[in-house]
């Protein structure tokens, strides 16, 4: 037993000294598509800042549950974490609960230009930014080009017209397996993605952010609903995709057997694998369809990094994220993994164009994507509207009017905690 | 003796402590919680005492009162089945047969795995394309393929079915304890009086087994009261928020909406329901299974 005490002692002096010459930074993230080039990236800050030593921890890729790893840590108030991804519709929240580390200080207006606009502006509360932009997501329709040229039907502009397709060609087709429609109808935050695309498709909203009120029960809101699950769901989908996240309507879709999908842009890179996917080089892309007269909507999203509030060292913090956001490190990451980049200028280089020659025809849909609500009470919002929209569609006589008066209702209680802060 | 330094309370300290810290204290400090507005997202609102607005609240949110019936539901159909079917796998592995040892490890596999996993498996069972409960039913006949976790009429069945292929077992061990504390010459002498295999369950093994089967019913009801990760992994509460089971309600407030008194507030009614129903069953199980404790 005396034996082990002098054994303890170098132990801990190791553990000290090794402290004292390195800096651990605690990074938190989901595990990438292509997890070799995030290796190579955090080993070349690590290289060029010999006394920092970057120690990640991966966590789960859903957002819900990534959220309540972060928060677990933050409400905390853990020190041991410093750098962080953030969902898009994250930051008000973050920054509202005093969470998130207001970056002004680094991170200059006219860096900020560099940047995509919408993503930015995701990022901004109460005049202050909160994250940096490391990639954006918008929604986008994938169709199956060897089908519709099968039966000279155009790619879809409208809804009406892409019902009307998927109505034809399934009745010619005769495939059981095959479904017109693959998308994210489950009850989750997904939801709210695919319903605000048809509802700003109709020139419609989900709620008034002056006023402070939902805009759910508005007449065009409802009609896009009612479409929905009288056209969608009832028509040219099976009930299957009221259970469905990105990876099973993706899955669908890659088996050959969905006609059209609404995905985020990393679905392009699988579809078109012949690896993971029986239908590469018969994906077409496009812009969502709208409803006629009005214009085509894709939510915002992607992701951020952000930088604890706690962190003991939120100056080499800042350097870490200022390397991952950097030109060339979003390079890196945009050619290995097709995630869409959030600096503008990668989307006219000629590499990366070479490689994903869509992302040209992707720019106009991320410059023009739209943000979820943008308040630090998104989250019991998007859980009224998950549960609205989910009865809404998954129940064939649901009484979608009344249904929306009580979540409006619901929602604008929720938005009168916000008429109670103190003016400054 | 002055009781402080009685050895005894030098022996129990720890897990006094313990239960103190880890069980006592959480439980006081959501009870002080659910009479304030605590927002974590809102810091400006700061920690307000509301006292009983919180419950009255509950008693006026249509969703909870539709995750009580849901609750309830659950509780009502699961834990009979459960106590009824592990009956069944009890009386078969109290029997003396070859493989014995080996069926009642097997018996046991489904509540080892943890219900993570257990619940991603249903998953894909129920899965609408490829999932094994409908190809067992419908074969070849895609076209009839049932969609369980997407329909509102159909995901709580599913996940009771889940919740009664993993739990049964574990009441089966209880309720096996229970056989085996039957001392065997009871049945030697209803034997040689005649009787038969139905009269000596009927008439020995129903009456002695009951205290165990009570106690298995207590326990399944009270699970199945706070039943939150089958709910998490195979449906997030949904469609038409069908499977929004109470617990569930209770940690998106607390979790994920950062609504801590509220959150507090419903934690404290599923512990109250809890308590409601195991004073009831202890006061069935009787003072029999108690006071056999007593020194005579």
């Amino acid at each position: 037993m005396r034996m082990k005490v002098p054994w303890v002692m170098l132990f801990f002096g190791l553990l000290v000294s090794q402290a004292a010459a390195q800096t651990q930074l605690r990074f938190v993230s989901w595990r990438s598509e292509a997890p070799a080039v995030w290796e190579q990236l955090i080993a070349g800050f690590e290289a060029s800042h010999p006394q920092v030593k970057v120690v990640r921890e991966v966590g789960p890729h859903s957002s819900t549950e990534f959220h309540d790893l972060v928060t677990q840590k933050l409400r905390n108030r853990d020190p041991q974490m410093d750098v962080f991804f953030m969902d898009v519709i994250w930051p008000g929240e973050f920054a509202a609960a005093g969470w998130a580390l207001p970056l002004d200080e680094f991170f200059s207006t006219n860096r900020q230009k560099e940047f995509l606009r919408a993503p930015i502006e995701a990022n901004r509360y109460d005049g202050r930014i909160f994250g940096v932009p490391l990639f954006v997501d918008a929604g986008m329709l994938y169709f199956r080009k060897d089908l519709l040229a099968k039966y000279q039907r155009p790619p879809p502009r409208t809804w009406p017209e892409l019902v009307d397709s998927a109505k034809l060609i399934l009745a010619q087709e005769r495939d059981p397996y095959l479904t017109g429609y693959s998308a994210q109808f489950k009850q989750y935050e997904g939801l709210i993605c695919n319903m605000m695309e048809f509802i700003m498709g109709n020139g419609a909203a989900l709620w008034d952010e002056q006023q402070l009120k939902s805009a759910l029960a508005s007449g065009q809101a409802t009609q896009a609903v009612r479409f929905v699950r009288d056209q969608i769901i009832r028509t040219i989908s099976h009930r299957g995709v009221l259970a469905y996240q990105e990876p099973e309507s993706l899955a669908l879709f890659t088996q050959g057997k969905a006609l059209f999908h609404r995905n985020w842009p990393y679905a392009w890179e699988v579809a078109n694998d012949p690896q993971r996917s029986k239908v590469a080089g018969r994906v077409g892309v496009m812009p969502l369809p709208s409803f006629p007269g009005h214009k085509s909507v894709a939510t915002l999203g992607g992701w951020q990094l952000g930088i604890s509030r706690f962190s003991r060292h939120p100056r080499l913090a800042w350097q870490f994220v200022d390397y991952m956001t950097s030109h060339e490190a979003q390079k890196q990451i945009a050619l290995a993994t097709g995630r869409g980049p959030a600096r503008a200028a990668l989307y006219r280089d000629a590499e990366v164009l070479a490689k994903h020659p869509h992302f040209s025809a992707r720019y106009e849909t991320f410059v023009l994507a739209e943000p979820r609500p943008r308040t630090p009470v998104y989250l019991p919002l998007s859980n009224i509207m998950q549960r609205y929209f989910s009865s809404a569609i998954a129940i064939a006589d649901s009484n979608i009017d009344q249904l929306a008066r009580v979540a409006s209702r619901d929602m604008d209680r929720v938005l009168d905690l916000l008429r109670e802060r103190p003016r400054p | 003796m002055n009781r402080s330094h009685d050895p005894v309370w030098r022996f129990l300290a720890p897990s006094v402590l313990f239960v103190a810290t880890f069980s006592l204290y959480p439980i006081i400090d959501s009870f002080r919680l659910s009479f304030y507005r605590m927002i974590l997202t809102l810091p400006w609102l700061g920690q307000k005492f509301v006292g009983w607005q919180n419950y009255q609240d509950l008693l006026g949110d249509p969703v909870a009162l539709q995750s009580l019936l849901t609750s309830l539901t659950f509780v009502a159909v699961t834990t009979p089945i459960e106590v009824l079917l592990g009956l069944a796998m009890a009386v078969v592995l109290n029997e003396s047969f070859r493989g014995r040892g080996w069926l009642r490890a097997v018996m046991l596999v489904p509540w080892a795995i943890p219900t993570v996993v257990a619940s991603q498996m249903w998953r894909f069972i129920f899965n609408d394309r490829y999932g094994l409960f409908n190809f067992i039913w419908f074969g070849d006949a895609t076209d009839r393929y049932w969609a369980p976790l997407a329909e509102p009429g159909l995901a709580l069945l599913s996940i009771m079915v889940a919740d009664i292929w993993k739990t049964s077992s574990f009441a089966a061990l209880i309720i096996l304890a229970g056989l085996q504390a039957i001392p065997r010459e009871l049945y030697e002498a209803a034997s040689i009086d005649g009787a038969g295999a139905w009269q000596k369950f009927r008439h020995i093994t129903f009456p002695l087994v009951k205290p165990a089967l009570l106690l298995a019913l207590l326990f399944r009801t009270i699970d199945a009261l706070k039943v939150f990760d089958l709910v998490f992994v195979m449906t997030q509460g949904g469609p038409a928020d069908t499977t929004n089971v109470l617990q569930f309600y209770g940690y998106k407030k607390s979790f994920a909406e950062g609504m801590i008194g509220y959150g507090s507030t419903i934690a404290v009614a599923v512990f109250s329901l809890s308590l409601i129903f195991s004073l009831v069953y202890i006061r069935l199980l009787g003072a029999r299974l108690l006071g056999r404790e007593k020194p005579a």
